[in-house]
């Protein structure tokens, strides 16, 4: 599934965080946004998954609109993943997995074998199928981040926007993690995530977002943007880039 | 997900409680009449208790199972809406908005079948005012509960000084209108809430679905195809429906709303009040208040209102000083 933004505007209040920008996410990749703090990251996935308003411009969906698209449609087939979901309070981990599957649900049909099993198969991917019985609220931060996953890929859409799912994670987890949203990618699903770490960025994505003030500066395979030029236009920080001994990646390292 | 276990115990274990309650509050009074002799009775066998138990007391009692029953769901409702636990009608204005409604009618001499009506309007009025002033952020609690608050003040003070201008016999009816009480009432009462409560079944089944989302933030509400705001203008609608038609019934029996959704909610561990169980637990509170405001100064009968208030300020103490945690 093929997510295009064209001559996009948003923002909050009076504020735009981002005027006429224009980015394609092509199907069946992982896509990696990244960007320093409060560059409009989060305002971009945000409008991209119609949870805010578009000002100008749009969003299409496979060439919808994905904000004229009635939204439970849109939810079979886009799940996303907010960057700090509110935890309520006292649901077990099992549930607030179920609630991925509320898309697929209605009140009169309100649960089938089918959400039973998908519930299942994203806890056992996402790791979490040990906890199902525990509360959210009283797990660790990477436990929770985790379970969120797993609610995400419970809604079983064919494309998934995640906003930095590796926060809170440690480096293990976080591997882990990034791992998971390369299968989902290899089974065909299109992936978004922002990521603040641009060595893995740079090893995972097939196609890279770089942005600053709410402009995209660069984007393109890793491999063919990220140089050292990027990092000191987009972080303003001096660098070497030197290929990944391990995957021949761009491998930034701080000058 | 599927209804918990533990749900399901729990909403029988109240269900049964309430059945003994029932007929326990059909034995006792002046003459006290043996459970055999109720169950006789109310299955149907000629006895010699067929006034006192089928006349007097059994439309009393199927009215507080009702009034119960409306209020703790309506209480469910609301407070599951707002994510907090103070967020119940008698607290965010909409009985004191039916209360204001209903003196008004009752001191200017209007018809007793407008009073009813009167107050169902006060109750709506009253909170859509307290919604628009809490919309205007998007419902956030705090905010709504706080303009809920300050409307409920003011709506009682605006009470107080009409019946107090008013003249004292009818100052006198609005106050014991105003202190919700079962005495004298029954079938016509019960009709309506029990109507109220039938169309407004399908709506139930909707709202114990969509109250899943509730307690998730707007953003993932959104992202699983939620549209967060109008289902929660949706799902507060119902509350308020029920509670300000409730209180037009049997005037203000404070406190049920508040009280039994929260006791529910902990006695089935779940996040959010569950609809069924609140249900259960208001009526159980009120068929328990009503013997008790019966029984207790007798042959006085104290409004049931009374006597579910005098339960609920220590409740909401307790509330508030949990709360810090
Ligand atoms: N809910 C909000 N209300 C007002 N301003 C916001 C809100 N969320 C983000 N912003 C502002 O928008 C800008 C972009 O934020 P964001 O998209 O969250 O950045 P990033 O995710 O790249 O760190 C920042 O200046 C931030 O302060
Ligand atoms: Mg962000």
């Amino acid at each position: 599934m093929k997510l295009i933004a064209r001559d996009l505007s948003a923002g909050y209040g009076p504020r735009s965080v981002f005027e006429n920008l224009g980015v394609e996410l092509p199907a069946g990749a992982f896509t990696v946004i990244v960007g320093p703090n409060a560059c409009g990251k989060s305002t971009l996935l945000r409008t991209l998954a119609r949870l805010l308003p578009v000002r100008h411009g749009s969003v299409l969906l496979d060439g919808a609109d994905i904000h004229s698209l009635p939204t439970r449609e849109v939810a079979r087939r886009l799940g996303v993943l907010p960057q700090s979901p509110l935890v309520p309070e006292g649901v077990t981990v099992r549930d607030l997995v179920g609630r991925g599957r509320q898309p697929h649900q209605s009140w009169w049909r309100q649960w089938s074998d089918q959400d039973s099993a998908a519930v299942h198969e994203a806890m056992g991917q996402a790791g979490v199928g040990d906890l199902a019985t525990r509360a959210v609220d009283q797990l660790s931060g990477g436990q929770r981040q985790r379970v969120w996953i797993a609610m995400t890929l419970a809604q079983q859409t064919e494309a998934l926007l995640l906003d930095e799912p590796t926060t809170f994670l440690d480096l293990a987890h976080q591997v882990e993690v990034l791992d998971l949203l390369g299968r989902m990618r290899d089974d065909g699903r299109t992936v978004v995530a922002v990521l603040h770490d641009l060595n893995q960025a740079a090893r995972y994505a097939d196609h890279l977002v770089a942005m600053r003030d709410g402009r995209v500066v660069a984007s393109g395979a890793p491999r063919e943007i990220v140089t050292a030029e990027l990092v000191r236009n987009v972080f303003g920080l001096d660098c070497v880039v030197v290929p990944c001994p391990v995957t021949g990646a761009p491998l930034v390292v701080p000058a | 997900m599927r209804v918990k276990g533990r749900t399901v115990a729990v909403s029988a274990i109240i269900l049964v409680l309430l059945v003994v309650a029932f007929v326990v509050a059909l034995c006792l009074g002046k003459p006290y009449v043996a459970p055999g002799d109720v169950l006789r009775s109310l299955f149907g066998e000629v006895t010699p208790y067929d006034v006192v138990v089928q006349r007097l007391r059994l439309p009393r009692v199927v009215l507080a199972v009702v009034v119960g029953a409306c209020f703790g769901v309506a209480g469910a409702l609301i407070q599951s809406v707002a994510r907090n636990p103070l967020a119940s009608p008698d607290v965010v204005g909409i009985t004191q908005g039916a209360g204001l409604a209903a003196t008004i009618a009752l001191t200017s001499g209007a018809a007793a079948v407008v009073i009813a009506p009167a107050a169902l309007g006060g109750g709506l009025l009253a909170a859509a005012v307290v919604l628009g002033l809490g919309a205007r952020h998007g419902l956030a609690a705090q905010r709504f509960v706080l303009a809920g608050v300050a409307v409920a003040i003011a709506l009682r003070a605006l009470t107080e000084i009409v019946m107090l201008t008013a003249e004292p016999i009818d100052g006198q009816r609005a106050h014991i209108w105003l202190v919700g009480t079962l005495a004298g009432r029954g079938w016509t009462e019960t009709s309506w809430l029990a109507i109220t409560l039938l169309v407004l079944l399908p709506v139930l089944a909707w709202a114990g679905w969509a109250l899943r989302t509730s307690a998730l933030d707007d953003d993932t509400a959104k992202g699983l195809g939620v549209r967060p705001v109008a289902r929660r203008a949706g799902l507060a609608a119902v509350g308020v429906l029920l509670a300000a038609m409730v209180t037009a019934q049997v005037g203000a029996v404070d406190f049920v709303a508040l009280v039994a959704p929260q006791v529910a909610r902990r006695l089935v561990r779940a996040e959010r009040p569950p609809l069924i169980a609140a249900a259960l637990t208001g009526s159980l509170l009120v068929v328990l208040a009503d013997l008790a405001g019966r029984l207790l100064f007798a042959p006085t009968q104290l409004p049931a209102g009374v006597i579910t208030a005098a339960i609920g300020g220590p409740y909401l103490l307790f509330l508030l000083v949990r709360r810090k945690s």
